[in-house]
């Protein structure tokens, strides 16, 4: 198993944990590929009814890793790294468990993403959560769907066009988690309090209503995920965000 | 009747006829929807009133005389909302004092929106047995299926908290003036930003969210003009001139 993404188990209810967090557990092409292979050993998983996501140390996940796609000629690395999150966001509604997204620190962008494709989810009043790519040139084209289907397209075209970051709190005031707790010493006993409160659901039920939910708000786009990666990689390669990219990633 | 001015990279469009606040007609809708075209090179656009209200509807003295002016007010009220939506640059408006009707579709439309605590905002045209369908497409994306439904059906107008709440707006403002000036300060930050990743990120969200899906928007256009001359119509309109504050 690869250590960039573990899967942890006690009763009913499973563990996917980021691990990268030397890098704030920022979504490099092999972090992705080692959370699609959690995924895909996930979906056999019949005694598990609840999956929480969370990231190892204090980020939760600090968006993309475009250091490797930044500067390269070839827009297909930034179209691979890009479909691999598409796919993920679609991997994640497609399991059967609910999933239970424990935002344990920053989720930024990409990882904000992850945030909203969570069924359901919990964060501490300051941790930072939000989507600061046109900030930098970039198009929030992947997840912009899924914080569309999270807080409704009134509220994501504000948050969306605005860019920036938000607390914690401000987080869940604009809906896009279902949770607050005062403080990160707070989150551990929440979340596991909602793990197992969501996993006296009755599996069968549980899975059939995450699968009418689906339906309903087009979660299992893969072809709007396509295209939406496809417009990021573009607009990744255009002068304005690789002059923008260049000097921010130049200087941290 | 309208009015433009820059304030650095943004464009400032006023609706200017105080003296009926800022009613509509037929000619303003076109000016309007030349006015965003002609502000292809801002960053980003206000679109605000001049006077104590942001827009009060259709000016409907001029359906008295001619039964055709209703659809083309329609027609001119849809093809303004589009235009925001499409411009590339990001639209604010600054719906303070009262953005009623036609009024309230174009806060629908918009990118972002602020009004003030004092504002009304709503459709009450039902009254006069017009449906405001025509901005239907655009206030469920706005406001979600719920809250849409809860403002087209229900001929009341909301106050300016009420209006955030229901996410009608982004923001309210404590009165008028600061209304504007709010306005202002967000397109004034979103212009700011790069503009390729501006116009790249709002027409994916038009796309996602399907508010400027042409069937759509031709549904909701075509059942407000399906009433255009109907019995109702032609017996409750009259009560828009006697002064009876329909719109």
């Amino acid at each position: 198993m690869s250590e960039l993404a573990t899967v942890t188990s006690q009763g009913r209810i499973g563990t996917l944990v980021i691990n990268r967090p030397e890098a704030r557990n920022a979504l490099s092409i092999e972090l992705l590929r080692a959370l699609h292979e959690r995924m895909d050993e996930l979906l056999g998983r019949g005694d598990l009814s609840v999956v929480v996501l969370t990231g190892a140390g204090k980020a939760f996940c600090a968006g993309m890793d475009l250091k490797a796609v930044v500067g390269s000629p070839d827009s297909r690395a930034a179209f691979e790294l890009l479909h691999l999150l598409a796919e993920l966001c679609i991997k994640i509604r497609s399991l059967p468990m609910v999933v239970l997204g424990k935002v344990n620190g920053a989720a930024i962008g990409g990882g904000c993403g992850l945030a909203c494709v969570c069924d359901v989810s919990i964060t501490h009043a300051d941790s930072k959560m939000g989507f600061p790519e046109v900030d930098l040139g970039v198009c929030p084209a992947v997840v912009a769907p899924w914080l569309v289907r999270r807080v409704g397209a009134g509220r994501a075209r504000q948050i969306l066009l605005m860019g920036g970051l938000m607390s914690g709190q401000q987080a869940f005031e604009a809906g896009m988690v279902n949770r607050v707790v005062p403080g990160v010493g707070d989150l551990d006993a929440a979340a596991d309090e909602m793990a197992a409160r969501l996993a006296t659901g009755g599996p069968e039920a549980l899975r059939a209503t995450k699968n009418l939910l689906n339906a309903i708000d087009g979660s299992l786009d893969h072809e709007q995920g396509r295209r939406g990666a496809e417009l990021s990689a573009k607009v990744l390669s255009l002068p304005e965000a690789r002059t923008m990219l260049e000097a921010k990633l130049g200087k941290s | 009747m309208l009015r433009t001015d820059s304030i650095g990279d943004v464009a400032v469009i006023r609706l200017d006829r105080p003296e009926k606040r800022n009613a509509l007609t037929v000619a303003m809708l076109g000016s309007l929807r030349q006015a965003f075209d002609n502000a292809m090179s801002a960053r980003a656009i206000v679109l605000s009133g001049v006077g104590d209200v942001f827009c009060s509807g259709f000016d409907l003295t001029a359906c008295r005389d001619d039964e055709t002016v209703l659809g083309k007010l329609l027609e001119g009220l849809a093809s303004v909302c589009v235009t925001m939506r499409e411009h590339p640059s990001p639209v604010v408006v600054s719906a303070h004092g009262a953005a009623v009707a036609g009024g309230c579709a174009m806060v629908a439309a918009a990118d972002l929106a602020v009004t003030s605590a004092g504002a009304k905002l709503g459709y009450p045209v039902v009254r006069l047995g017009f449906s405001p369908a025509v901005s239907a497409p655009m206030l469920t994306v706005t406001a979600g299926n719920g809250n849409a439904r809860g403002r087209l059906l229900d001929p009341g107008l909301v106050d300016g908290v009420e209006a955030a709440r229901i996410g009608l707006v982004h923001e309210c403002a404590a009165d008028a003036a600061a209304c504007e000036a709010r306005a202002i300060e967000l397109a004034t930050l979103l212009a700011g930003k790069p503009r390729h990743a501006m116009a790249f990120t709002k027409r994916w969200l038009n796309e996602v969210d399907g508010s400027v899906d042409a069937e759509r928007l031709r549904a909701g256009l075509g059942a407000s003009m399906a009433l255009v001359g109907s019995a109702e119509q032609r017996e409750l309109l009259p009560q828009a001139w006697a002064g009876r504050s329909g719109r």
